[in-house]
């Protein structure tokens, strides 16, 4: 067992502010819960982490509702999530069909979040602090992408941000691995995310250019 | 205040025991809130302060009037913008290095106020040494990666102020075309060739020609319709695909 701290600014850009006076609310607390895989987790999402806080956004748990809900409706017409529209809208689909549980821990700050194989994703203090609550949606879709039977083919091309050298690249956009999903739903989310800001989507946008920069072994030739 | 009877209450999709009590025990985390992440220590202002934290914290807005908020607070702020501008710089050199998303909001919100007085500032951010990398075990997190989109956002600040004809902006992504980090050139090189003069074009040719990067020319800002989408539904369905609730609606006002 670990204990961790957190300092929890209650106002900044990260959106849980606003995205939080919004799931609190019980469907959507239900929803989230039996859909994305929390449920089955009390334990993990419990002590410190918002299990018996669900509104709280100074918590992890609301933190990543707000994520979950920003996966959910951020497409204009939320409720197609047909395989052949946009990952905007499909994105969710895809993170309920692959992720059965997903666990909360400290972590060691070396990572925001890992697939750890049988539908099991385990989510780190930076998933819900690092990162914005678009970017969650991010990382949810990323990580599923490894449950969907896709891992890192690749290593960083020279001068990546990533490490230049080091495994966990994909080797090319049309590889259709966990990055190339992340970045795609960043650029839709950039292009044509609703109920959002420009600001919000501009963070996509930069987000998005420097996966596309650096987590892939050729570049796509194209940027957002 | 809501709780989570859903555990209790809640429908479970999938054949599991719900929520054993584990035998071991799992981690515990304590937070700390404060109400906003600046210290203002350059600043008396209490006026200008809250409008400094009003936009950025409407940065984050959701629903149907979200980017209104935004705007509408945008426009109280930039009614002081050339005041708020040095206010917003010192408190980006005061923020700790690991608040990233803190760090970005204060540059997107230089970026946004569009001063030519803030193109050297700018410059700065983009030219300030990058840390090593703090989560050198980690395939996704990247603390360069945050620097780096820092610095791309402070880009696209001096790409606006290019478009509004700052010289000193075009010079300044004329420098950074030759930036050692790789998305930093990208976007200067872009920038330039969308809001620069002729001359500034010719100039930004010929040094990628001497440094063999004339690759970077041809890698274009596209629309998202125009690249290859992922293939939903190839290698993507569990053996055991889950049944599904649908999501609740949003409700006529929130759309």
């Amino acid at each position: 067992m670990a204990t961790c701290t957190y300092t929890v600014p209650d106002k900044s850009a990260s959106g849980d502010n606003f995205y939080g006076a919004v799931i609190c609310n019980q469907a959507y607390v239900d929803y989230f819960w039996n859909t994305y895989g929390f449920s089955g987790n009390k334990a993990y999402w419990d002590d410190g982490w918002g299990w018996d806080d669900a509104c709280n956004t100074s918590k992890p748990l609301a933190r990543a509702f707000n994520g979950c809900y920003a996966l959910t409706y951020s497409a204009q017409d939320y409720q197609n999530d047909s395989y052949s529209s946009a990952i905007l809208n499909w994105g969710r689909r895809y993170v309920r069909e692959n992720i059965d549980d997903l666990r909360c821990f400290c972590g060691d700050g070396t990572a925001i979040a890992r697939s750890k194989g049988s539908g099991l994703i385990e989510v780190y203090l930076g998933f819900f602090y690092t990162k914005d609550v678009p970017g969650r949606a991010e990382t949810l879709i990323h990580e599923s992408r490894h449950q969907g039977g896709k891992p890192h083919d690749a290593n960083f091309p020279t001068g990546s941000t990533f490490g230049g050298g080091k495994s966990g690249a994909d080797s090319s956009w049309n590889y259709e691995g966990a990055w190339m999903y992340g970045a795609l739903y960043l650029w839709w989310y950039y292009a044509a995310g609703a109920r959002t800001t420009s600001a919000l989507r501009e963070r996509a946008r930069q987000r998005g250019n420097v996966v596309i920069d650096n987590a892939f072994a050729t570049h796509p030739g194209f940027s957002i | 205040m809501i709780g989570i009877a859903v555990t209790r209450k809640g429908k479970l999709l999938r054949g599991k025991s719900p929520d054993t009590p584990l035998l071991g025990d799992a981690d515990t985390l304590e937070t700390k809130v404060v109400e906003h992440p600046f210290s203002f220590r350059g600043s008396e202002d209490n006026e200008l302060n809250a409008l400094i934290i009003e936009a950025v914290n409407r940065m984050g807005g959701t629903g149907a009037d979200a980017e209104d908020n935004y705007r509408r607070a945008l426009d109280e702020l930039g009614k002081r913008a050339a005041e708020a501008f040095e206010v917003i710089v010192a408190e980006y050199e005061a923020l700790p290095e690991d608040r990233y998303l803190d760090r970005w909001s204060l540059v997107h919100l230089l970026a946004e106020l569009r001063q030519p007085e803030a193109a050297g500032a700018l410059n700065r951010i983009i030219t300030s040494r990058i840390p090593a990398e703090k989560a050198r075990g980690s395939h996704d997190a990247s603390t360069v990666a945050e620097e780096v989109i820092i610095r791309t956002t402070a880009v696209e600040g001096v790409v606006r102020l290019s478009a509004d004809g700052v010289e000193e902006a075009r010079k300044i992504l004329l420098r950074h075309a030759s930036n050692r980090t790789f998305s930093i050139r990208r976007a200067s090189v872009q920038g330039l060739l969308e809001t620069g003069e002729d001359t500034d074009k010719r100039e930004l040719r010929a040094l990628l020609k001497e440094r063999g990067e004339q690759s970077l020319l041809r890698i274009k800002r596209v629309d998202v319709r125009e690249v290859p989408q992922a293939t939903g539904g190839r290698f993507v369905t569990h053996p055991e695909v889950k049944r599904e609730a649908p999501s609740p609606d949003l409700g006529r006002e929130a759309r």
